[in-house]
């Protein structure tokens, strides 16, 4: 945003009301662009590990990164991503009351299994040169424990830690991203904390 | 955060940075396309919302519906007696029944011929 500021800074000559308006657009724009650009990974993971599926993920993301355009572009820049990840919780509960009420009506159709595999992507798989061999065994290792134990979170913990802890929203943010008080984000915090120490104490 | 974080959540937080960090190729560009779809909806102009034409339209619909009204039932327009003698003429018990004697309509006919000759 310091860039905008300062590029602002220099149009110190008088410009019609309509330039002014394009200019305050066209900053507006590269602002969200960038904020979007940051978001992106640490919303898809979040997603990811709400709804265990890469393409419902993407959907939600996107769907958010929608929405926040549509209707909150306007706002300060600072409350983006407070609003982001408001939009994309929500969105993520949507998808899981609605698969849960799907698992229901769907549960006595035999599974399908295999139906959501991806092609095999030898370059997406091939592993890294930059890590030795048994480092990165262990990383991985500690990755797919923490990931699990995230996954088995109540939806509330798993989001309180996430947009906490990974995100790095402050407890205020992170309410106002879940839709409650500050107090119930520090409990669902504390409590995930408290189970996932006790899953992963050993692992990583 | 307000406290420094524990030991536990800087080596969780530094776990999922990394995963992060190995997102393939087909996820990261799907994220893009995302952002630039997001961005793109935000350049078009935005669409008027129903009210705004939904009042010239009601408008439009109840001139139309007056229209195929009024040409569906012309107003009735009675032809304006000519003189008062026509009226007299109508009124009058002992005037001659145009309507019931159908036979007598050529003699009126000759008579008429004979007046204006």
């Amino acid at each position: 945003m310091t860039a905008f500021v300062t590029l602002a800074g220099v149009y110190n000559t008088p410009v019609l009301t309509g330039e002014r308006s394009r200019e305050q657009d066209l900053m507006t724009s590269r602002a969200l662009e960038q904020f979007l650009a940051s978001v992106e990974k640490r919303a898809f993971k979040i997603a990811q590990l709400g709804l265990r599926n890469d393409d419902d993920a993407l959907d939600a993301v996107q769907d958010a990164m929608m929405k926040l355009v549509q209707s909150y572009a306007s706002r300060a820049s600072e409350e983006w991503r407070p609003l982001f990840y408001r939009i994309l919780t929500n969105r993520i509960r949507d998808l899981q009351r609605r698969r849960t009420v799907r698992g229901r009506v769907m549960a006595w159709l035999p599974i399908r299994e295999g139906e959501d595999d991806e092609e095999f992507d030898p370059i997406a798989q091939a592993p890294s040169p930059e890590a030795n061999p048994a480092r990165r065994l262990e990383i991985d290792e500690a990755i797919g424990a923490l990931e699990a134990a995230l996954r088995d979170l109540p939806p509330r913990q798993q989001q309180a830690f996430l947009l906490r802890n990974f995100e790095g929203l402050d407890v205020s943010e992170t309410a106002g991203a879940m839709g409650c008080s500050e107090g119930s984000v520090k409990t669902h915090y504390f409590r995930a904390l408290e189970s996932l120490r006790a899953r992963l104490g050993e692992v990583i | 955060m307000s406290q420094e974080p524990t030991e536990f959540e800087k080596r969780s937080r530094a776990l999922l940075e990394e995963s992060n960090g190995r997102l393939d190729g087909r996820i990261q560009s799907r994220l893009t396309r995302a952002h630039h779809a997001a961005l793109d909806q935000s350049q078009k102009p935005a669409r008027a919302p129903w009210w705004r034409w939904s009042v010239p339209a009601g408008a439009a619909a109840a001139a139309v519906l007056a229209v195929v009204i009024w040409v569906g039932h012309p107003p009735v327009v009675e032809a304006p007696l000519k003189s008062v003698d026509d009226f007299e003429l109508l009124t009058d018990a002992d005037a001659p029944d145009f309507v019931d004697d159908g036979e007598d309509v050529e003699f009126y006919e000759w008579a008429a011929g004979e007046m204006e000759s």
